[in-house]
């Protein structure tokens, strides 16, 4: 699967740069301190990586709100629809993993993402 | 080895990263500090010197505004940032108006030349009391005419004026303002109301078309901390908020029920909820707005010129808080106010202000804090085994955490405080922040001992420190799962950027989180407390049994 590389100055890629920033710099300030797996900067990264800009934004919210010692916390993954067979481009080269969508019901996706411990 | 070589390069330039950041912060705190304010002075100070020159020097420079397009067009051949206010050379004050606010002067082209706060807490450093307005200035209530014939000739002309001595202490006063031109004769009907504002009726005759100005803005208090500028409220409800030294073209705008021109405390406001308002906001020398409302022949409209004061403001109209602006925050500061100030009508100091309000907060959040800190402590029973899962995975963080939830997960207890408890300090802090800066309320009040005003940073860092140190030990004692060495070294050095960060804050900000820190402390030291008991207690059960199995 493939990115559609369209205009590189959209309020997407400024959010995932923003996302960026946070995850460099200021994890610090807030260190330790998510309840889930992946932590909602990584769940937010991957939500405006996969999902259109109103549902990412909705979902990314969602969570924050969720992630106090109100609600249990623990795994939750980012869901999407699963590729279609016609948009799965299969190229049989050597690509570099990043995610792993993972069917769970009815064609729908876990996002995953890829461990770099298994290459070894 | 090899590994264990890269990530030992890679913790030292994040070492690097952090240090470095932490000088640029410094160096733009100390370069703001120690050469941006004098440098404001010294053109302050400039300008001051300048503004005397001038009004020694251009009574042949006779060149009022120049009308284009309808609009009022700016002086064009003025060098300085000097408009036309000095074309007549030497001002005289046709008429003293004396109100239980303030002391306005009216000057020979009927404009406010200068108003002067009467109040114990409007005095400048030499001890004196506040003038709002500058020399070189555009000044409230002048007019300017659409015909340029009309308008040269207004500049040359003076103004009759009904009273020279006005005392409004006891009821409203009118004076009338009279100019006769060759074809028009302009009348302003000024009310002055014993609270300081006023009611302006002006006309002209021959159906002479003009314009009317709120003024530049006061010039008291204009630095890089908070906005300054013009304010325009539309009858939509919405603010249109135009910066000094920020524009890049004149604008036109209608609907417009106030139109203020501000700097951090005071503002000069023109203002009418009836009728909405034309205005043309100019650009002048130093690309700051100069607003000139459009009065066809003839316009009525209420004025104030004083400190931004909530409730004197809500005390003219309910709606002119309006003019108080707070920034992005104005959402959260506005409601922050409101309770700061229905908190300070009972305890009368705002200091104490501040300590209750911080306490307020920690109450509403407390049933969230609390029962994070409960689970927070499980982690020092789990510790071992997330030391374990750290080691093995130490070099893929992913894998790491998600071993980690599982293991929460199997024991029941999730010892995380969450992202949104320190999301939503934020705005609670930046609201603070905004409140204690712009608002005048606070200006010069003062709490113990040697903070003699929240507004202002505290002379002797004894806050600052206090903030940092009480941060320290709210980590000390505080359970976590950092065991990352590089991590837990940036971890420890935080309390130490924040004091440098707090040096030069607002004493009342640095208040606010000292008492923050302060309650956090007890309540964490409380927590601990009772679980240390109740591990004790454990201990001493399982002992027991051991004897008991013994004999």
């Amino acid at each position: 699967m493939t990115h559609k590389s369209g205009n590189k100055y959209t309020v997407k890629n400024l959010i995932l740069l923003l996302i960026k920033f946070y995850q460099k710099y200021l994890t610090i300030l807030s260190f330790g301190s998510c309840r889930y797996h992946p932590t909602c900067s990584s769940y937010a990264k991957m939500q405006f990586e996969h999902n259109n800009i109103f549902k990412a934004f909705y979902f990314s919210i969602i969570r924050i709100l969720k992630c106090n010692p109100l609600f249990d916390g623990g795994f939750d993954y980012v869901k999407v629809k699963c590729p279609t067979e016609d948009q799965i481009n299969l190229k049989f080269t050597k690509i570099k993993v990043k995610y792993w969508k993972v069917p769970v019901d009815n064609n729908y996706c876990l996002i995953l993402q890829h461990n770099t411990t298994w290459d070894k | 080895m090899a590994i264990n070589d890269k990530t030992l390069n890679k913790e030292q330039t994040q070492k690097r990263i952090l240090l470095a950041t932490a000088l640029s912060f410094a160096f733009f705190i100390a370069y703001d500090f120690l050469y941006l304010q004098p440098q404001q002075k010294a053109v302050e100070l400039a300008n001051k010197q300048n503004a005397q020159v001038v009004q020694q020097t251009t009574t042949t420079n006779a060149t009022p505004a120049i009308i284009q397009n309808g609009a009022p067009a700016q002086n064009t051949t003025a060098q300085n940032s000097a408009p036309v206010t000095n074309n007549t050379g030497t001002q005289e004050v046709v008429s003293k108006i004396t109100t239980n606010k303030n002391i306005i002067q009216i000057d020979n082209l009927g404009r406010i030349s200068q108003v002067t706060l009467e109040g114990a807490q409007y005095i400048d450093a030499n001890s004196k009391h506040i003038n709002l307005f500058t020399a070189t200035q555009l000044r409230p209530l002048e007019v300017r005419f659409a015909d340029t014939n009309i308008n040269n000739e207004a500049f040359k002309v003076n103004v009759t004026s009904s009273n020279n001595i006005v005392d409004a202490t006891k009821e409203k006063q009118v004076v009338t303002l009279t100019q006769k031109l060759t074809n028009t004769t302009l009348t302003k009907i000024l009310t002055f109301y014993p609270d300081g504002h006023y009611d302006v009726d002006v006309s002209s005759t021959n159906n002479a078309q003009f314009f009317i100005t709120p003024g530049f803005r006061p010039d008291v208090l204009a630095d890089m901390y908070a906005d300054h500028g013009a304010l325009l409220a539309l009858n939509d409800g919405t603010l249109n908020i135009i910066e000094d030294e920020d524009m890049d073209r004149s604008v036109e705008l209608i609907g417009i029920n106030v139109a203020s021109a501000f700097d951090r405390y005071y503002a000069t406001v023109l203002y009418n909820y009836d009728v909405s308002m034309a205005i043309s906001v100019m650009k002048d020398a130093n690309d700051s707005p100069n607003m000139f409302i459009h009065a066809k022949d003839g316009i009525k409209l209420h004025g104030y010129a004083g400190p931004k004061e909530f409730k004197t403001l809500t005390a003219l109209d309910e709606r002119l808080s309006s003019v108080i602006e707070y920034g992005w925050f104005t959402f959260i500061a506005k409601p922050m106010f409101t309770m700061l100030q229905y908190i300070h009508d009972y305890v009368g100091n705002w200091g104490w202000t501040i300590v209750i309000t911080t306490i307020l907060i920690k109450l509403v959040l407390f049933p969230l804090s609390h029962k994070g800190m409960v689970s927070m402590n499980r982690l020092k029973d789990l510790a071992p085994k997330v030391k374990a899962l750290q080691e093995k995975y130490g070099d893929d963080k992913q894998k790491a955490s998600m071993h980690m939830m599982e293991l929460y997960k199997k024991e029941g207890a999730n010892p995380m405080g969450g992202c949104l408890p320190i999301l939503l300090q934020i705005p609670v802090f930046f609201a603070i922040y905004r409140v204690l800066l712009n608002a005048i309320e606070l200006k010069g009040s003062e709490w113990i001992f040697w903070i003699n005003d929240l507004a202002e940073m505290d002379p002797y860092f004894v806050l600052p420190i206090l903030m940092g140190i009480t941060m320290f030990l709210q980590q000390k004692i505080t359970p976590n799962t950092m065991t990352d060495p590089m991590q837990q070294k940036m971890f420890q050095l935080l309390p130490v950027v924040f004091t440098f960060f707090f040096l030069w804050f607002p004493a009342g900000l640095t208040l606010y989180w000292f008492i923050n820190n302060l309650f956090t402390i007890g309540q964490q030291y409380y927590v601990n407390v009772i679980f240390e008991n109740a591990r004790v207690e454990r201990h001493n059960k399982h002992l027991e049994e051991k004897k008991h199995n013994k004999k």
